[in-house]
């Protein structure tokens, strides 16, 4: 009998000829097809050898096969499974992952495969790169290469410097189960379908052609050598493709593996709390963190980095930077401590991650002279002349409005009090309305009367802002703007003001 | 809720080292954010006395910080009629989110202590310390007298 399936017959309902489908064949299936039974097979223990695990196996020619393997297997066990099916010598096959050609003694639960992962079946390409490119050993900075340890082993420490390499194989020793556990994972934001902080899997692939049968030329030793490209060289084996820059990306490794594109950002500043740090805000020693980049690296658990992104963004504290996009510091105030990659923040969740993406586009088009489409429930980003006071919301709601008072367009001087067309309409002799019921039928009247009631605005920025209690020296909460003004002036804020009004 | 158990753990901190000029701290079970405690200064002249302070902590809190209001009477240049107190270990710009709470508490009894005259919330009492200040200390000793708490009395 076959336990092979073939992937492909899914997605195109042809059937691959040496297919028998049997019982269990059906209920992976269904697995694969996302019936309920997945939820039951994600629960099986990760570390129990006596269940098997489907994995899914890429020959050169583009066939896939989807195999039971036992989790005890090595991988000549896996080569000789699969020769006949690819019509190969045993000793011709190369099963690749994530960057290397595994050898033959290597157990599968050693490899941090999960359910559905991808393992590449192909024929090993005769090197002849020789004299091009420098080998690993005699590369200076790169790691040795293993070539009997998959990428995630000697990967793993990349998380860690030397000195913390020691001291935690000094506090528990190589070789203990707790080790294992404790041994740095990587970490990524899995937005579907787990839809939070997950362990994450490194995996390569050419970066032209983007098949996974790919080995490399030496291990990265640095976030350097994952995240940017043309950093690490190999060898692509896909037939016809000669590329030789290696390309890492992550998956996540708690749901079962969709596909080859079924990607995600690294968390590269979340990690292992072996050191058991506290987090600055709540104090707990908690696991994972994430450790800013400021030159104290201070610690702070997921749950308060949540929480003080959320209080930022309630604030539109967020940090604008050219190279960065809108970002946060270190939350101690430490310098240069913002933030580089925006990915953390999907932290937030989808939701809270979208808004933050709002406020940001936002705040990119105020910088850059851009005008916020008033109309209530638009808020469409304008960049319009800026010597023409007339802006239309183009491509928006087309509300027709002038660029200082934000009211609809009028050709004379803008109305002091902000709703000027609805002063006029009063005062009109023409139409006469019961000023009673007018003020009961206003769309937004709620809105702008809390406005004007609660707050002043920004003698410079005109951003309405409300104060909350404290002295009367304000310092406008627009991040572009910042400017220090006087709530009972409402001018630039004065040593004059300091005397006299300072507290009310 | 991280404010939540930050400020369980803070309090069962400052309970155990005993603050000498912090006293008497009482919280409600129900409550934590509002903490309410008897600052006994050391310096004269509001050695005569001691003064209920209470500390409101936002839900936000340790990512905004706490605020301070005296709820005795004080004749001090830098607490206001209101009770309201200048500290900039807490105000908005100044704040870090890993400053404790007795940090912010031995600020403030040190402010209390030694008035910072050329920072004012009350302009008038500033200047009579500035220029008069034997004035100001018998004013200020009165008024201790009169208005504040008794001391504890060990």
């Amino acid at each position: 009998m076959s336990r092979l399936q073939v992937r492909k017959v899914r997605r195109n309902q042809t059937i691959w000829p040496t297919v028998m489908f049997t019982k269990t064949d059906h209920q992976f299936l269904d697995e694969i097809t996302g019936k309920p039974e997945v939820k039951t097979s994600l629960n099986i223990p990760s570390n129990s050898s006596e269940f098997t695990l489907p994995v899914y196996i890429k020959a050169a020619g583009g066939k896939t096969f989807l195999i039971q393997m036992s989790r005890d297997w090595d991988v000549a066990r896996i080569k000789m499974f699969i020769a006949p099916k690819l019509g190969l010598k045993v000793e011709d096959i190369s099963i690749i992952l994530a960057g290397k050609s595994l050898a033959d003694n290597l157990l599968l639960e050693e490899c941090d495969l999960g359910h559905n992962s991808i393992l590449n079946a192909v024929k090993l390409k005769v090197v002849k790169k020789d004299d091009a490119i420098p080998t690993n050993e005699k590369k200076s900075g790169g790691t040795p290469f293993h070539q009997d340890k998959p990428l995630c082993e000697t990967l793993l420490d990349l998380q860690l410097t030397e000195e913390e390499q020691k001291l935690l194989h000094k506090s528990l020793g190589c070789s203990s189960p707790e080790y294992k556990q404790k041994k740095a994972h990587f970490y990524v934001y899995c937005e579907s379908p787990c839809k939070s902080v997950q362990n994450g899997k490194l995996r390569v692939r050419c970066s032209l052609c983007k098949a996974g049968a790919f080995t490399v030329d030496r291990d990265p030793c640095c976030w350097d050598d994952v995240l940017r490209p043309e950093q690490v060289s190999g060898t692509c084996q896909m037939e016809g493709c000669d590329h030789s820059w290696a390309e890492f990306y992550f998956k996540c490794a708690r749901h079962p593996s969709q596909g080859e594109m079924d990607s995600t950002l690294p968390l590269y500043l979340v990690k292992s709390n072996f050191k058991h740090v506290q987090c600055l805000a709540c104090m707990d020693i908690s696991d994972p963190v994430l450790v800013f980049q400021c030159s104290s690296s201070h610690v702070i658990c997921l749950e308060c980095f949540q929480q003080y992104c959320l209080s930022r963004l309630n604030e539109r504290r967020f940090v604008f930077s050219p190279n960065i996009g809108y970002t946060l510091p270190c939350p101690a105030g430490c310098e240069n401590s913002l933030i580089d990659g925006t990915q953390h923040f999907k932290i937030l969740g989808g939701e809270q991650y979208q808004r933050l993406l709002h406020f940001g586009a936002e705040e990119y088009v105020l910088s850059v002279g851009g005008v916020l489409c008033p109309q209530p429930g638009c808020g469409m980003g304008l960049l319009a002349d800026p010597s023409c006071r007339r802006i239309q919301c183009t491509g928006g709601c087309e509300f027709v409005f002038c660029r200082d008072c934000l009211q609809g367009y009028h050709i004379d001087e803008c109305q002091p009090n902000g709703d000027g067309n609805f002063q006029s309409m009063l005062t009109s002799t023409e139409y006469v309305v019961d000023p009673r019921r007018a003020a009961q039928a206003m769309w937004d009247a709620d809105s702008r009367v809390t406005i004007r009631v609660t707050s002043k605005p920004c003698p410079k920025c005109r951003t309405p802002t409300e104060r909350d209690g404290g002295c009367m020296h304000m310092i406008c909460t627009r991040q572009q703007c910042g400017f220090h003004w006087c709530w009972v002036c409402q001018t630039e804020w004065t040593r004059e003001c300091m005397g006299s009004h300072w507290f009310g | 809720m991280a404010a939540t158990r930050r400020l369980h753990k803070e309090l069962e901190d400052i309970k155990k080292s005993g603050l000498k000029s912090f006293r008497d701290i009482q919280v409600d079970e129900q409550n934590i954010l509002t903490w309410h405690g008897l600052i006994v200064p050391e310096n004269a002249p509001y050695n005569k006395g001691a003064f209920r302070i209470e500390i409101n902590f936002p839900a936000e809190y340790p990512f905004k910080p706490p605020k301070i209001a005296f709820k005795t009477k004080i004749y001090h240049p830098n607490i206001d009629e209101k009770g309201q107190v200048c500290l900039p270990i807490i105000s908005a710009e100044n704040w870090k989110p890993a400053t404790k709470t007795d940090q912010v508490i031995q600020a403030l009894v040190a402010l209390v202590n030694d008035p910072e005259p050329e920072h004012p919330l009350r302009a008038d009492l500033a200047e009579e310390y500035s220029k008069d200040k034997k004035k100001f200390m018998k004013n200020a000793e009165e008024f201790t007298k009169k208005n504040s708490e008794k001391r504890p009395s060990d």
